[in-house]
């Protein structure tokens, strides 16, 4: 697979395309890794922090004075304490949107959801630090928990933030697109449906982590972290602690997944930050499992009452949906997920109209945080609606979305909520599909194994994601991707990129890219990462960097390789046009002999006197990405399950993907990204949830062995097929594949489950379907 | 308490060490073996394992004291970044993993199924693995790793 043994290929083209060996495993499968709990400082104290066990309540008393005691206990805070340890100036952490909330970094009044930080103790190790816990006497007076969203929506329920003063904190807000009222009136049908997502949650590897090392001999600090952006993590530091960003320093290693999780910095994060300042030691604060799954963040937990006018020829008209996203306890980004969602939620459909109105609600429960397409609720809604279409009228689901997603060749226009079509190759992908999957056969298998008291079943689902999404008429919209490349006296081409890597490769992809563009073996490049002293200003999220971190590479790379020429030339007094760069050396192009190696050239060019007067001879560029045209990526998945009508178990025979994400840089980190997604997507319907108990609030979902991750034995071999159908661009048409994978299998695993089940006269209508409830839907169990 | 015991090889040994310490954190703290993660400390996730005496062992649920005399590899043992084993070169050729973090835990189980069985099948390899969880991968990266590591070692 390596490119070396293809000689003959173009140089320009050695790496991109190709499946390449990554640089990351060299030390990701030899133990040399650096994560955050891998860090030990001389000194290091350990943080753990006592955490509410009650859902709501009121803290009357709090005594600290045991646990301060015990041996080896270094300091305790309660909520007060700490808040003597902040800037006077710092906000709430980590809130955005239309409603700001006060509340304290540990909680000092009131507590409002299980697993809120009460109290930290730092100590000599973490075990002792946890010893202390046990001794904190904390008295709570319980306030009646708001458990789900019905009971936030009810004007009685008790406000979880008195100053805002209902638990509803957006909308609801209705807006329309088209002529709803016409799409309406012209349809012959409508069908209904209150769909539900259900609370789950990203569950990287890694919890979350830090170590926070204050040097009172400059006053500054540097923290070790697992955040998907170091940038972030500087300015949050810097505004909570009052310390200036100058001498804020975040470094992040190796971090063992996120899927959107880690792209803010946590309370405690702040917290340990604020202790290593105060006590004036590294203080390493690690999450265990049982606190990620309570507190760390949750997902979803969305319900769409929707409704969708059709015609009898199967030609889908308009749809209104109404949603209401439970944000949990801290409003973050759920509640600005209303924008999101209603813009996706044509997906590359030609409706006439969408009516769509969005509520964001608090409960007593984890806060709401980004997950790999935290806006997916739209597909899953769509492509359910799709298919109570198709049953609806009895046509092949398959034949409904031909019916009304265009090719691109048909001259898309654009999405009734605004964005161009143009690249969106999702009917294409729908016919490689019917391709690969017979679905006549299927019927007569199905048919057969009816008879037989089996239940087979077979689904499909349609998306695009903006990865980046489409420039907007009159430019903007993609935002910008900074980076940095310079050529070394070492003779290695250094690039300095703001995304942060947790699995995604960057190291390699980003390779490739600028060793093609410039010129030089993979290993002369190397991709700098984590450290906000070094890399500019940026995040990994979204499925933006094989479009803007790839674009930056490859024109900064471009750059660079043209100021290195120019200063070639007159540093071997020949013409740059006449120069190249070949395996790590400058030469006269067909003089072989005449080669100079990169490092010569920068070592040279940084002898004073070495260049004219004039000549920059810094071989350094920078250079942002504005991501051109931009781009959809997107795709059809198809799934065959089989039920089983006595266990409620569902097995998935086969899975299939086919998808466009543009130019693929590294087709097996491709692969790995749309498996990855698929995976989370099968588990989020078979098996994961965040479950509270509707009455107390109380989590249920604190280890393992409540809430069940996909293992080897439920994850079939996915199928992946690849368009790379619409380039856009001269040079840049890679688009990204982060969220996809995730983003449409919920749908197309439920789709599949509920033609399994069509005998029962099965309506799925929510997305979490584990063997007990699908027994309850088939009339096996009381529901 | 003290502790003897072979790590990756080495007779390593340690004083005073805590009875309530795991062998996760003994191999992480006092040895400075920090390849060896800690997923979930309530022995689901397998990303702790570790060979103990030849068998798979769940570190974070066995004490350091519990390992006196013992014989351990751990994933600092199979191979170096510029030597690694036929198993770690068959992962890096497949593109076994993503984010690391697993990584060692299905490595080590790996190799006590292949000391085990030098030819498991397919199925054998996912049931031997369903223990081992991976977030990012979807497992299918590693089933053809550890298949493509046996067809090597043919």
């Amino acid at each position: 697979m390596t490119t070396t043994e293809q000689p003959a290929q173009p140089l320009a083209q050695r790496f991109v395309g190709e499946s390449v060996k990554r640089s990351e495993d060299l030390r990701i499968l030899t133990g040399t890794g650096s994560y955050v709990d891998d860090v030990q400082l001389p000194g290091m104290l350990h943080a753990a922090f006592l955490r509410s066990p009650i859902a709501h309540g009121r803290i009357t008393g709090i005594d600290l004075t045991a646990a301060r005691q015990l041996p080896g206990v270094v300091a305790v805070y309660d909520g007060a304490g700490m808040q003597g340890l902040l800037a006077e100036t710092a906000k709430a952490p980590g809130i955005f949107g239309p409603a700001p909330v006060d509340f304290t970094l540990l909680a000092t009044d009131k507590v409002r959801v299980v697993g809120d930080p009460v109290a930290v103790v730092v100590a000599e190790s973490r075990y002792v630090a946890e010893d202390a816990l046990e001794l904190i006497e904390v008295d709570y007076d319980d306030l009646p928990p708001v458990a789900t969203a019905a009971q936030a929506i009810d004007p009685e329920s008790t406000p979880i933030f008195t100053d805002l003063g209902s638990n509803v904190i957006t909308g609801p807000d209705t807006n329309t697109h088209g002529d709803v009222e016409a799409a309406f009136a012209r349809a012959d049908r409508v069908v209904r449906a209150n769909l539900k997502v259900h609370r789950h949650q990203n569950v990287p590897m890694e919890c979350r982590g830090v170590v926070a090392d204050w040097d009172p001999s400059n006053e500054s600090l540097t923290i070790h972290g697992s955040n998907q952006g170091v940038g972030i993590a500087k300015m949050v530091l810097s505004g909570q602690l009052g310390v200036p960003a100058h001498q804020v320093r975040v470094l992040c290693g190796d971090i063992g997944g996120s899927f959107g999780l880690k792209i803010g910095t946590g309370r405690e994060e702040i917290a340990t930050a604020a202790l290593s300042k105060a006590l004036g030691k590294p203080v390493k604060w690690i999450e265990d499992r049982n606190e990620h799954l309570a507190f760390s963040g949750h997902a979803r937990e969305e319900t769409l009452d929707a409704e969708c006018a059709f015609t009898n020829d199967g030609e889908i008209l308009g749809l209104k949906v109404s949603m209401v996203v439970d944000t949990g306890a801290y409003p973050g980004m759920g509640a600005m997920l209303g924008r999101m969602v209603e813009g996706m939620m044509p997906g590359p459909y030609s409706l006439e109209a969408l009516e769509f109105t969005f509520r964001a609600v608090v409960t007593n429960k984890a806060q709401y945080v980004a997950y790999r397409g935290p806006w997916a609720s739209e597909t899953f809604c769509r492509e359910r609606m799709v298919d109570l279409v198709a049953r609806e009228l009895g046509l092949e689901p398959l034949e409904v979305r031909r019916r009304n997603i265009p090719f691109q060749g048909e001259n898309p226009g654009n999405m009734i909520t605004g964005r161009s079509l143009t690249s969106a190759t999702a009917r294409e992908s729908l016919e490689k599909m019917a391709e690969l999957v017979d679905v006549g056969a299927f019927r007569e298998r199905q048919a057969a194994a009816r008879a037989e008291g089996r239940y087979l079943g077979l689904g499909m689902a349609t998306y695009i994601e903006a990865a980046p999404g489409p420039r907007a008429e009159g430019g903007g919209g993609l935002g910008s991707e900074q980076m940095r490349m310079r050529l070394d006296d070492d003779g290695v081409v250094r690039v300095f990129t703001a995304q942060m890597p947790h699995g995604q490769s960057h190291q390699t992809t980003l390779a490739q890219i600028a060793a093609d563009e410039f010129g030089v073996p993979m290993e002369l490049v190397e991709v700098v990462v984590g450290d906000s002293d070094q890399v500019p200003f940026g995040f990994t999220g979204g499925s933006r960097s094989a479009t803007m971190a790839g674009g930056a590479a490859l024109h900064n790379a471009r750059d660079l390789r043209q100021k290195v020429l120019d200063v070639a030339s007159h540093l071997m007094e020949a013409s740059a046009d006449d120069l190249e760069i070949v395996e790590g050396s400058v030469a006269v192009k067909g003089v072989p002999v005449s080669a100079r190696s990169l490092a010569s050239i920068a070592a040279a060019a940084a002898v004073e006197g070495a260049l004219p007067e004039g000549v920059d001879g810094t071989l350094e560029v920078a250079r942002n990405y504005d991501g051109g045209k931009g781009g959809w990526s997107g795709g059809t998945h198809c799934c065959i399950v089989e039920v089983d009508a006595e266990t409620g178990l569902v097995d998935i025979e086969r899975y299939v993907v086919v998808e466009d994400c543009g130019k693929l840089i590294n087709p097996a980190v491709v692969d790995g990204q749309v498996r990855g997604g698929v995976a989370q997507g099968i588990g989020a319907v078979l098996l994961e949830r965040s479950a509270y108990d509707p009455e107390t609030g109380q989590f249920l979902a604190g280890t393992f062995l409540d809430y069940l991750l996909p293992t080897t034995t439920e994850v079939p071999r996915i199928e992946t097929h690849h368009l790379e159908t619409v380039p856009l661009d001269p040079d840049v048409n890679f688009r990204g594949v982060g969220e996809g994978g995730m983003v449409v299998s919920p749908a197309t695993v439920c789709n599949a489950i509920e033609d399994a089940l069509a005998p029962f006269g099965v309506k799925v209508e929510e997305q979490h379907l584990p063997p007990l409830r699908i027994l309850e839907l088939i009339g096996a169990l009381e529901d | 308490m003290n502790v003897e015991l072979t790590v990756n090889g080495e007779a390593r040994t340690a004083a005073d060490v805590e009875p309530r310490k795991t062998l996760a954190d003994f191999l992480r703290e006092d040895l400075g073996l920090t390849g060896t993660h800690l997923g979930c400390e309530h022995g689901v996730c397998g990303a702790c394992t570790v060979i103990v005496d030849g068998d798979p062992v769940r570190s974070c649920l066995m004490l350091a004291v519990q390992a006196q005399g013992t014989t351990i590899t751990t994933i600092e043992g199979l191979g170096a970044p510029d030597a690694m084993s036929p198993l770690q070169t068959a992962m890096r050729d497949c593109h076994a993993f993503q984010c690391g973090f697993c990584t060692p835990g299905f490595l080590m189980q790996i190799t006590a199924l292949l000391e085990d069985d030098p030819n498991p099948g397919e199925r054998e390899i996912r049931e031997t693995l369903s223990g081992n969880l991976c977030r990012c991968t979807g497992y299918e990266s590693i089933v053809n790793g550890v298949l493509q590591a046996i067809e090597v070692s043919r």
